[in-house]
């Protein structure tokens, strides 16, 4: 049975993970457009900030909160849509503000964190804040049990393995007893530094007082202490979110190209999901040259002499020299893939040739839904 | 920029900042650039900035340290670490060496990047200006008469060349602010610097290379060179050859007796695959001109195109090849 379809039907979440650029927004998509017309009610999660898909869906804007596409939008593409399809794309503020909401011992101390700069600078600039958040609203959406099928896809990281890595980024961060050590005295001093505080800790924040100014040291303090007591629920979600990513109703999708470096990285996808027992869906294969035959054979030499010879030869030697250039393409991608078929067996792979259209729309979504699922 | 430019032209300012995309060739390019620059007689310098030290490999080298060092003859490389930029800025400023440990802990660099967003990236460029300005910080003199920046990826770029004009308010005085404003004027100034964009012929990095190179010119204010899109497929097989190869065509006979005369026996079989591949290549350069037109409506400057690389990858000869093509069509323009 075809791999995505079989995830399709039985799972619950489907996370698609690889490199950027290598169609991760777009399969996940199709995924989701499939599972909608073949009856179930899906969500759809973007991480990409970029409007395409959107407007690939017939939807002016995403917005933190599922927006559902319009039945008439599906029937306009030909389409029998049987379930229901929504959309919406992560906004890292907005649900770090409600992790916030959710954590804080009362809504005044949730404000307060709410309000500070130090926190507001948090979700732009700390890798992997972005990436926890998504994981806290996929829990989010699973556990609130209105949907069939929830298909995410992961932030366009330079490594497809942070967004495993990069929940704890955060959460170590919020807790690092060096950096808490060090602001101790100014957090204790409630803004003054502490007479007795060690040595060290007051010149790291003398120099820190010189390169960002006291007003962000103070709007560290206070968020430092305000967010106390928030770690153990921190840590619990953190928990609860890899039980459901390790659970039966979780699967995941890899999705490469044949290029080495795209290889490389989804090889070392597949055996990392393993160690972290995670479950391995599929893996798509986006933009393999095609092959058509064995190659005619020609020598450099035979090339070379019809390049020199009449109209007909010198038109055989142009085709020549173009099946060449492809055949070796081809060949180096067949070898790219063969390692990577030892890591994943090959009933778990799809491929999706190269398309004359890009997906701007239902009806390009649904081709390449046809490709994933045949 | 001048419709004559010639490579002199394209190499006219020190510093040129290759922008763009992940994944669209941003590093080819810039070693293409430099290749281009030696051969003009320049010293050049490639910054990386955060990378993993692809470019010291296309050219065969090891990876660069934080220093220049050179990688081919009058090609230089470097590679800036932010969380280095920020220990020897700590070094150098506040004699920090004691408790450096501790400071260039990962935690530590969090904590000053969200204290004061765009601090990295101001460090980043201030070594980049250290360079212009043939300072270094190991004292030596290197005299580069060019110097081009792999920048950071499109998401990241305009926070990274933004950063000096919109630092935090905390930071108003001081070594830093006075910095920000140097690098301000560097990357302003027309005489000293120019960004060049870097595209593939697809529908989303022509249309981010489109709105990197807005940014640049309405918010950044950074003079423009070339836009460079990388993966083209030549024109390998001529119009007639393509007709002349599908089925049914009376010219297919004269092509299979042209093999004959060569000792090549094709049969049909033979010859439908070398249809199927001109049809192929046919197919996708009609998509990637139709991009290409897109890039063209959308973007000013003038656009230099690159071939796609028929090769097991890309070292020495091919980014060669890509200097030669990049000579040519300076020439052209």
């Amino acid at each position: 049975m075809n791999p995505i379809a079989e995830i399709t039907g039985h799972k619950e979440i489907i996370v698609c993970a690889g490199a950027g650029g290598v169609g991760k927004t777009t399969t996940a998509a199709a995924i989701a457009v499939r599972a909608a017309a073949g009856g179930k009610k899906t969500v759809v999660v973007t991480i990409d900030p970029a409007r395409r898909l959107a407007s690939s869906l017939g939807l002016k804007e995403l917005s933190n909160e599922p927006t559902q596409v319009s039945k008439r939008k599906f029937a306009a593409a030909g389409l029998d849509l049987k379930g229901e399809l929504h959309a919406l794309m992560l906004d890292t503020k907005s649900t770090f503000d409600e992790v916030v909401l959710r954590y804080a011992p009362t809504e005044q101390q949730a404000r307060r964190i709410i309000a500070n700069r130090f926190y507001r600078n948090i979700s732009g600039t700390l890798s992997g804040t972005q990436e926890y958040m998504a994981m806290e609203k996929l829990y989010e959406l699973h556990a609130g049990g209105a949907y069939d099928l929830i298909v995410i896809d992961t932030p366009p990281t330079r490594n497809a393995l942070d967004f495993l890595d990069a929940p704890r980024r955060l959460t170590d961060f919020l807790e690092s007893r060096v950096l808490r050590w060090f602001l101790l005295p100014y957090v204790k001093a409630g803004g003054g530094f502490m007479r007795f505080a060690n040595v060290a800790a007051v010149a790291f924040l003398r120099v820190v007082k010189r390169i960002v100014g006291g007003s962000v040291l103070d709007d560290t303090a206070e968020f430092f202490a305000n967010l106390d007591g928030m770690y153990d629920g921190f840590k619990a979600r953190a928990r609860d979110v890899a039980a459901l990513l390790q659970s039966e109703t979780a699967s995941f999708v890899v999705i490469t190209s044949p290029a080495e470096e795209s290889v490389l990285e989804a090889t070392y996808f597949a055996s990392r999901l393993n160690e972290a027992h995670l479950a391995f869906g599929a893996l798509v294969v986006n933009r393999v040259h095609p092959r058509f035959g064995d190659g005619s054979g020609a020598t450099p030499r035979q090339q070379a002499r019809l390049a020199q010879g009449d109209e007909a030869a010198r038109r055989l030697a142009q085709l020549l020299d173009n099946e060449a250039s492809f055949m070796r393409i081809v060949r180096l991608e067949e070898k790219n893939l063969k390692a990577l078929a030892r890591k994943v067996p090959r009933h778990r792979w799809v491929h999706v040739p190269y398309l004359e259209r890009e997906a701007v729309d239902l009806d390009g979504l649904a081709v390449i839904a046809a490709h994933l699922f045949a | 920029m001048n419709p004559d430019m010639s490579v002199d032209e394209l190499l006219n300012p020190r510093i040129h900042i290759v922008c763009g995309k992940g994944g669209v060739g941003k590093t080819t390019v810039s070693a293409a650039l430099a290749l281009v620059a030696a051969r003009h007689g320049r010293k050049v310098c490639v910054v990386e900035v955060d990378r993993r030290g692809s470019l010291p490999k296309l050219f065969g080298a090891k990876s660069p340290s934080y220093e220049p060092s050179e990688l081919s003859p009058g090609v230089w490389g470097l590679n800036v670490l932010q969380e280095e930029a920020l220990a020897e800025y700590l070094n150098v400023q506040y004699h920090m060496q004691r408790i450096s440990r501790v400071l260039t802990s990962s935690h530590f660099v969090d904590y000053i990047t969200i204290a004061a967003p765009g601090l990295k990236d101001i460090l980043v460029l201030g070594k980049i200006w250290y360079l212009e300005q043939d300072r270094s910080a190991d004292g030596k003199h290197y005299d580069f008469d060019t110097i081009i920046v792999d920048a950071p990826a499109a998401g990241h770029m305009a926070a990274f060349l933004s950063a000096p004009m919109g630092l935090s308010d905390a930071v108003q005085v001081g070594p830093i602010r006075r910095q920000s404003d140097w690098l301000v004027e560097m990357l302003q100034d027309t005489a000293r610097t120019v960004a060049h964009v870097v595209a593939m012929a697809e529908e989303m990095p022509v249309a981010e290379t489109v709105a990197t190179s807005a940014a640049l010119h309405d918010r950044l204010h950074i003079a423009q060179g070339a836009a460079f899109v990388n993966g083209l497929y030549p024109k390998i097989v001529g119009a007639s050859a393509e007709r002349a190869v599908e089925d049914g065509s009376e010219a297919r006979d004269g092509l299979i007796r042209a093999g004959a005369l060569v000792n090549l026996t094709l049969d049909d079989g033979d010859l439908d695959a070398l249809a199927d591949y001109a049809r192929f290549l046919s197919s996708r350069r009609k998509i990637q001109a139709r991009h290409l037109r897109a890039l063209r409506k959308g973007i000013d400057q003038p656009i230099l195109k690159l071939p796609f690389l028929f090769s097991s990858g890309i070292a020495l000869p091919e980014i060669e090849m890509l200097a030669d093509d990049i000579e040519q069509q300076a020439l052209e323009l």
